[in-house]
């Protein structure tokens, strides 16, 4: 049993952390909180849905054109609203983001109505077990998905030129603008990976999970725990936390009640944020 | 008196112009409250008196002290929700169920207040955002307390000790008494010593406790007292609306249009949230009466692009734009 949790738990992490990893790097690099990432989640979902229900493009098929979509959409969020809340104060960047965050949802409640959608497959519900543990497919399929997308972005950011000035401009802001990069290109570029990377995160979470404008809030709040956990910024400690979320949320769903899980973590947020701002693995600054 | 400069009232005008302002605003509300009979205008008076006393509420940490709090609704809940259980089982009434929930609600926020204080800007928006989601999750959770997501309902029965009333007239009256009181107290916030010390600190921290600013103590009351009034305006809303659920009160989105109200109306000032809720509740009112379910959200759409052209353009809010140029002008008459 104990297992079977252990093993749920870093699945489920795993879907977590196909959320998270677009948060920290948008973080880490434009130094910006988005809180509207929930809803490029949920927009992703829905291109998902009617690709699947209109064109019966199977969901993880959809992932070619739904990650390109969303990567344009973040383009123009970024290009439009991101990049001016850039350095401005922090009132400014958290409200502008809620206000994209408040059109998004809405958006999507005024054209698809407030009704739960699923996308139906003949995989959905599907598990491999292995003796006594059962994996689910879906599950399975977008942990790897979490391992495959990171796999992808670390030898991007490492080895090619637009990668290499991600990062410098990470690193420090100025000296990037003085090695002549310029940066805010680069900003609205990062703004619109860190979506693409909800865009397959969308496709590979809508067999899943039911599709309503609300459920990017879902997701949402807890990628922020992950990554604040993992330290803002920090990739592979955005998954790592990613996968802790995962176990405790199983683990607190078995052992005190289902009802209280999410609780659970909102409360070990809050502790983190507390004492360890700098996230568990983090170096204090 | 006509004509002439000295008399008090035109002293009063020269000297404070924004509490006079505001005086004549609440003797015109007090008169069209006595006006207006048809119960759809009543119901947006009570609703924009509601919405003034919340981001009122809201304005005392975040307006004046910084404290960006995404989870207001985590203190007006508590302030519903203690009142209307007290009430539903003790049957004690809910003005002092109202106070019960406010001191709770404050004390809870202090708590916040003291452990989150040295969280930075987003930050601390997170914490707060983690803090309403649990409270929510208890609302939930505790069925035996709340009755859960299915909500409370407060049983009518009119009375003055019930705090309800039969005539919306009477609902409007407390709720302008109430944003009166909420108004002045944040005016006396902001002309006192601790008004100054919370500017001073949201200016700059590390300045302010250089002065010997003791900057987690006035945290903590700033906030301590944004959620005591959080949750009498939370106590408001059971009494009027007599249905309270987790999903409203107690929810981010809730938490999240406070602020807005106040941010549209100018953050810092008394009459920001005032102004804010004037110019918001309305517009979402009659857009959602209008346009009916059928384009439900459309007016959070609208609330969605207003906020980020107040914050892009006009980031002081809109009292604050209209004030600086009309203080400059005043003064400017005065000297002439």
């Amino acid at each position: 049993m104990i297992l079977q949790l252990l093993i749920s738990g870093i699945l489920l992490g795993g879907v977590y952390a196909l959320v998270s990893i677009g948060l920290t790097l948008i973080f880490g690099v434009l130094d910006v909180v988005n809180f509207a990432h929930g809803e490029f989640l949920m927009i992703g979902m829905y291109a998902a849905f009617w690709l699947c229900t209109l064109l019966n493009i199977d969901p993880y098929l959809s992932i070619l054109l739904v990650a390109p979509l969303l990567f344009f959409v973040g383009l123009f969020v970024g290009r439009t609203v991101i990049r001016q809340t850039i350095g401005a104060p922090s009132s400014v960047q958290i409200f502008a983001t809620v206000g994209v965050s408040l059109i998004l949802m809405n958006g999507a409640l005024l054209l698809w109505k407030a009704d739960f959608r699923s996308v139906p497959t003949a995989y959905g519900s599907g598990a491999i077990s292995l003796g006594p543990i059962f994996i689910g497919y879906p599950q399975l399929m977008s942990f790897i998905g979490a391992i495959v997308s990171s796999a992808m972005l670390f030898p991007f950011l490492r080895y090619t030129y637009i990668g290499k000035a991600i990062r410098a401009t990470a690193q420090d802001r100025r000296a990037a603008m003085l090695m002549g990069i310029d940066i805010q290109k680069i900003y609205t570029f990062t703004f619109g990976i860190g979506i693409a990377l909800v865009g397959i995160a969308s496709s590979l979470l809508a067999p899943i999970y039911s599709i309503y404008p609300g459920v990017g809030a879902q997701f949402v709040l807890v990628a922020y725990v992950a990554v604040v956990l993992g330290g803002l910024g920090n990739i592979p400690g955005a998954i790592l936390g990613s996968i802790i979320i995962g176990i405790t949320e199983t683990f607190s769903g078995f052992f005190i009640s289902p009802g209280w899980r999410q609780g659970i973590y909102y409360a070990v947020f809050i502790l983190v944020l507390i004492f360890r701002p700098q996230g568990l693995f983090g170096q204090k600054q | 008196m006509e004509g002439s400069g000295r008399s008090p009232l035109a002293k009063l005008i020269l000297k404070d112009p924004e509490l006079s302002f505001s005086l004549l605003g609440l003797v015109f509300s007090a008169l069209v409250i006595g006006f207006v009979r048809n119960p759809f205008y009543l119901d947006v008076l009570i609703m924009i008196f509601l919405w003034a006393m919340l981001a009122s509420s809201w304005n005392i940490a975040g307006g004046y002290a910084g404290m960006f709090s995404l989870g207001h609704g985590a203190f007006i809940g508590i302030g519903a929700y203690m009142s209307s259980m007290l009430f539903i089982h003790f049957k004690l009434s809910p003005w002092i169920g109202m106070l019960i929930g406010a001191i709770a609600a404050g004390i809870i926020a202090s708590f916040l207040g003291t452990i989150c204080g040295r969280l930075k800007g987003h930050y601390f928006a997170l914490a707060t955002i983690a803090f309403v989601e649990l409270i929510n999750i208890a609302g939930v959770q505790l069925k035996e307390l709340t009755r859960g997501s299915e909500g409370l309902s407060i049983p009518f029965h009119a009375g003055l000790a019930n705090f309800m009333f039969e005539s919306k007239v009477t609902y409007a009256y407390i709720g302008l008494i109430f944003v009166a009181l909420f108004y002045f107290l944040s005016l006396a916030l902001e002309r006192s010593k601790l008004g100054y010390y919370l500017v001073a600190m949201r200016e700059d921290e590390d300045a302010a406790k250089s002065l010997s600013i003791n900057t987690p103590r006035i945290k903590m009351i700033s906030i301590g007292i944004s959620g005591f009034l959080a949750a009498i305006g939370g106590t408001f809303y059971a009494q009027y609306i007599l249905f309270i659920e987790p999903d409203t009160v107690l929810s981010f989105n809730f938490s999240v249009q406070v602020a807005l109200v106040t941010i549209v109306g100018g953050m810092g000032t008394a009459l920001g949230p005032v102004i804010g809720s004037f110019l918001l509740t309305p517009l979402s009112m009659l857009l959602r009466a209008y346009l009916g379910g059928g384009l439900a959200g459309l007016h959070i759409v609208i609330y969605g692009f207003l906020l980020i052209i107040v914050v892009f353009f006009i980031p002081a809010g809109i009292v604050n734009a209209i004030r600086t140029p009309l203080k400059k002008y005043l003064k400017g008459e005065e000297i002439g």
